[in-house]
């Protein structure tokens, strides 16, 4: 149970920049001594109107299934008027919808400054608008998603099994899944898009390896989770022994435990991540098969590399801590242990984000941003060897990272020589998307970007983070975007092969084909199409055969700027790189990508169908579809 | 009665819109005649035709094949859908066509396992197999619960809902209901004849009323079958599909759904522009759900193989993706299957040409007949009712169509002309 002594003034507590809240640990499934284990995190301080509705997030408690508006939510001020219920985690509180409201609020606050926290700068939505809108109760639906449409979270409730009514927005992991969906689609607004095999799963398995790792950050779940009810006694050190600690014996008691007593009727919500992550065996082979190629498939092979690397780093370190022929080890230690390594490695994580290539990312990206990223604030790894945790556990899944520098640490290169920097303003460059857009101008041929490619600044974003000698980290991080869209002709030309079927499909289309009015783009969830059942509405429409035969691809790139301007890394996806082959071939296959009167028009993920079809493990495959 | 087998075979595909409705013929002589009935439903007609007025036509017509005073020698209900089954109900909404059907007498009633009357909720076979608790069958009818509400939902026309949304829920709502008087009717006629209830690998009866020809029963597996490639996950499944009950939400009061007003409390200011768009993405999650339970009723069609002299004829009715893996992937004799639709000299467009109720691999790719365009095909669809241009949803699908088209000789009951009730397909024996 959480202190209750408050810690500061009341003077004080309002200029503090956080404030303490109590929120369920993980979800009201996990118990000790039949009360819910709860737990207490820290969120930003700041003055809430009734909702809560707050600078970044408004909490708007309305069930459009029953069209009910279950009323403004007024939160206590302070921890210390929590209501006792709350702080001991009595079962009554999965009733209290103005607690429901507050677990809501401080787990998607919470993530937020995770984030923010970690790559040194405020995140905005993906969206206009300032405040992340929050429906606690937003729909009768075993479902819980982000939706741009909406601007926010939407969690789903029913019926269980045993006829008591399940609320997703009481389960730690399902807020934090969501959130970090939200807040990637804000770094990466790409990475809906249909691209790779890979990006596909990235959205969920990302979200769902920040989900677990802020689980167990928590130490008071860790130490629950190690040694359960039985021996905890009051006032006493509690011990593993060094077998409990051994790679496979935490693998059991730690992943396959919380998996165990997370609530089981909520794996029609969140799937069996951590389940899988213990179960699925580490293949290199398993990444091309066909059941791994399914989106929510493929997720959790992200999941369980970065989970086994977890405790791999945790076991060996906690080891590695004892004294020579010690065979107990205290819990309380191992637990927090754990903790401090789940955390870091949120973080590592969380700045890998920066990293990536704003389009078309595959898992070796992925690993390659998180290593470098790790080691630009975090140098020294000697104490946890996470890095060298992460490279090993991803190989053994068969992911290698992308860069192939020569030292072996998988890191980005260092960027191309001969940039010029002459010609541009070191302060707009930091803020200003038209002088960074000069800069890569200047510098077109040496980042090579394609002539025949239009080229967007998606993104300056300036971040600042504490390195390990205590010293400021300033960086600059630049995305930009390149899109064409060619005829089979012209693709050949720059090097790119459509898919032998596709192209015949293609040129097989009539001139009657239609004019590709919003041909190439992506549409977002938020557009709903129109009734298109009608061919001759269709025909009655302007036509321009050789837009109809045009195939859009993507490319786009990433810059690095130190503190003094200059390009520290530059990772790119080129719009008519080779990889471009693979992803059309990818396309086609999945049925994503094929000749109709709108061109090769592709529809964004929308995340409350991949939900959807990942609860329910949908199999269908691809190569039997129309 | 004939000895030999029939001289030929005629596969008559009747105008119902958005339905099947197939007869086949097996002529064993001038005077000899043996008739299959396999399915009769719509849920859509061309023009303004109402079912009251059109299915008793189509009912009259295949009378007429029959003959006066002839019987049917079997009907088969490949799944409980309205597109394949409303025309056997005795009420006025398909104007009584079922009782016509009933007049013809058939001497067997074919469906699969999930429509015996007798199994139990929990069971996982028909009554003449012992089973389990799986839940399989009421999971069935709650799909029929869920579709009455979704149907009085989207007639009620709530202002949340596009239009588009209003109509393709209408449509599933429609096609999902249990459609009682047709059930009963089927039960009936079984009662009257023979009924069998089947499943992969059973024995339909029909051999011995139709010498000469073999029928092989591909589909749906039941749950002592399927459970070798349901693997640990279908425990998930189950818990989904109950936990869809409640989704559906209630039909508002006449005059009390303008912008989305709501009960409860009064929705401050700041609030409402995002009640209104949760109200509107109500639709897409319960469009979603209904989607996958209109699935799952597909995949309790039956496919039936017709191996007639050197011909076969594969009706595989809805069957999709779940329903063809067990016989593709995980029967015992997967490969001799997997000969026999290689072979395959007739298919009925499963699924009235959707996306995936044609196993692009397993079925389309393995027909070697459709090289030198001697396959035969027969389609009954009609655009505009199911699916989207946009998505790559729309039935008939056209990249399959294109296949079909440029593959085998297609008869689509959507070329019919406006007042022909029929495609007929002839197979020389």
């Amino acid at each position: 149970m959480p202190r209750l002594e408050p810690l500061l003034s009341t003077d004080e507590a309002g200029r503090a920049p956080t404030r303490r809240m109590t929120v369920i640990a993980q979800d009201p499934a996990v118990r000790r001594n039949n009360r819910i284990v709860m737990s207490t995190i820290e969120v930003p301080t700041e003055d809430l109107r009734l909702g809560p509705m707050g600078y970044r997030v408004q909490v708007a408690d309305f069930d459009a299934t029953q069209r009910l508006f279950h009323g403004s939510h007024d939160l206590p001020a302070s921890i210390e008027k929590e209501p006792k219920s709350w702080r001991e985690g009595d079962p009554a509180i999965q009733r209290d919808f103005r607690f429901h409201a507050q677990n809501a609020y401080a787990l998607v606050m919470k993530t937020l400054a995770r984030f923010e926290f970690a790559l040194g700068r405020r995140i905005p939505w993906s969206f206009r608008t300032h405040q992340l809108k929050v429906a606690p109760h937003g729909m009768a639906d075993a479902n819980a998603f982000y939706s741009p449409q909406v601007e926010g979270l939407v969690f789903g409730y029913f019926t269980g099994t045993s006829g008591e009514r399940v609320f997703t927005c009481l389960s730690h992991d399902v807020v934090v899944h969501e959130t970090t969906h939200a807040l990637l689609d804000a770094l990466r607004e790409r990475y809906l898009d249909p691209s790779t095999p890979d990006q596909a799963a990235f959205h969920e398995g990302f979200s769902d390896v920040i989900a677990l790792l802020s689980v167990f950050s928590q130490p008071e779940l860790v130490e629950h989770l190690l040694v359960g009810d039985k021996r905890r006694q009051r006032g006493q050190e509690v011990f593993i022994t060094r077998q409990e600690l051994e790679e496979s014996a935490l693998q059991q008691s730690a992943l396959f435990n919380l998996a165990e007593q997370m609530g089981s009727e909520l794996e029609g919500v969140r799937g069996q991540p951590l389940r899988q992550s213990v179960r699925i065996a580490a293949d290199a082979k398993l990444k091309d098969s066909d059941e791994f190629l399914e989106p929510h498939r493929r997720g959790e092979l992200f999941v369980a590399a970065v989970m086994k690397g977890f405790v791999k780093a945790w076991s060996q370190y906690a080891l590695s801590a004892g004294l020579k022929g010690q065979r107990r080890f205290p819990v309380r230690r191992v637990a927090q242990d754990g903790a401090d390594i789940a955390d870091l490695l949120v973080t590592m994580w969380i700045r890998a984000a920066d990293y990536m290539p704003p389009v078309h990312l595959e898992f070796g990206d992925a690993l390659s941003a998180a290593l470098t990223a790790d080691f630009e604030v975090r140098p020294d790894d000697s104490r946890y060897e996470l890095r060298a945790c992460m490279r090993n556990s991803f190989r053994a899944f068969g992911f290698e990272p992308t860069s192939d520098r020569r030292d072996g640490t998988g890191m980005w290169k260092e960027p191309p020589a001969g940039l010029k920097y002459d010609r541009v303003r070191f302060d707009s460059l930091k803020t200003d998307k038209d002088e960074v857009f000069r800069f890569i101008w200047d510098n077109r041929q040496v980042l090579n970007l394609q002539n025949g490619a239009y080229t967007l600044v998606l993104s300056v974003q300036p971040s600042t983070r504490i390195g390990t000698d205590g010293f400021v980290v300033r960086e600059t991080v630049v995305q930009y975007y390149q899109v064409a869209r060619l005829t089979p002709e012209e693709l050949r030309e720059v090097g790119i092969r459509l898919p032998r079927d596709y192209e015949r499909a293609l040129r097989a289309r009539t001139p009657a084909a239609k004019s590709a009015k919003g041909a190439g783009r992506v549409t977002r969830d938020d557009e709903e199409d129109g009734d298109d059942h009608s061919e001759a509405a269709q025909s009655a429409q302007d036509v321009d055969p050789i837009e109809a035969t045009r195939t859009p691809i993507y490319g786009g790139g990433v810059l690095i700027f130190n503190e003094f301007g200059r390009v520290k890394y530059f990772v790119e996806n080129n719009v008519f790189a080779k990889r471009q082959n693979q992803r059309l071939a990818y396309l086609w296959k999945e049925g994503i990508l094929q000749p109709s009167e709108k061109s090769s028009r592709l529809r964004a993920t929308r995340l409350s169908t991949l939900h959807r079809l990942r609860a329910l493990h949908v199999e269908t495959l691809a190569a039997q579809r129309w | 009665m004939s000895k030999t087998g029939p001289i030929s075979v005629e596969v008559r595909s009747y105008q119902v819109g958005f339905g099947d409705c197939f007869l086949l013929s097996f002529v064993y002589s001038a005077t000899d005649r043996r008739h299959v009935l396999i399915d009769f439903g719509t849920t859509g007609l061309p023009g303004k035709g109402k079912p009251s007025e059109h299915m008793p036509k189509v009912a009259t017509a295949i009378q007429e094949v029959v003959g006066e005073g002839r019987r049917l020698t079997a009907v088969v209900a490949t799944h409980r859908h309205a597109d394949h089954i409303s025309g056997f109900a005795t009420d006025a909404r398909t104007g009584k066509s079922g009782e016509i059907i009933k007049g013809l007498r058939p001497m067997l009633v074919l469906q699969p396992w999930t429509e015996d009357p007798k199994a139990k909720p929990n069971a996982r076979t028909a009554t003449t197999v012992t089973g389990g608790d799986k839940g399989f069958v009421a999971r069935l009818a709650n799909i029929n619960v869920i579709a009455e509400r979704v149907k009085q939902l989207a007639e009620s026309k709530p202002a949340w809902m596009s239009a588009t949304a209003r109509k393709e829920l209408q449509f599933l709502g429609e096609d999902n209901l249990a459609n009682k008087s047709a059930v009963n009717n089927l039960i009936a006629m079984g009662k009257a004849g023979k009924a069998r209830f089947l499943r992969y690998g059973d024995a339909t009866g029909l051999e011995a009323r139709l010498p000469g020809v073999k029928v092989r029963v591909l589909g749906p597996p039941d749950l002592t079958q399927s459970d070798a490639i349901r693997k640990q996950r279908s425990k998930d499944k189950d818990q989904f599909w109950h936990f869809v009950k409640g989704v559906v939400p209630s039909v508002p009061a006449a005059g009390n759904d303008h912008g989305g007003a709501n009960r409860g409390r009064l929705v401050p200011e700041e609030a409402r522009w995002f009640r209104d768009r949760l109200l509107s993405i109500t639709s897409q999650g319960l469009l979603e759900i209904v989607r996958q339970l209109d699935d799952q009723m597909n995949n309790t069609s039956l496919i039936l193989l017709f191996e007639v002299g050197k011909k076969k004829l594969l009706f595989p009715g809805d069957a999709q993706f779940e329903n063809w893996s067990y016989a593709m992937t995980a029967a015992p004799d997967r490969k001799e299957v997997a000969n026999l639709i290689a072979d395959v000299d007739f298919y009925k467009v499963g699924h009235h040409g959707s996306l995936n109720a044609t196993p692009r691999q397993w079925v389309w790719q393995a027909f070697k007949k459709k090289k030198s365009r001697q396959l035969e095909t027969m389609m009954s669809t009609m655009s505009g009712k199911h699916g989207k241009v946009s998505s790559k949803t729309e039935v008939p699908r056209r990249t399959l169509v294109t296949a079909l088209e440029s593959g085998s000789r297609l008869k689509n009951t959507q070329k019919l002309k406006a007042k022909m009730l029929e495609n007929l397909t002839t197979i020389q024996l």
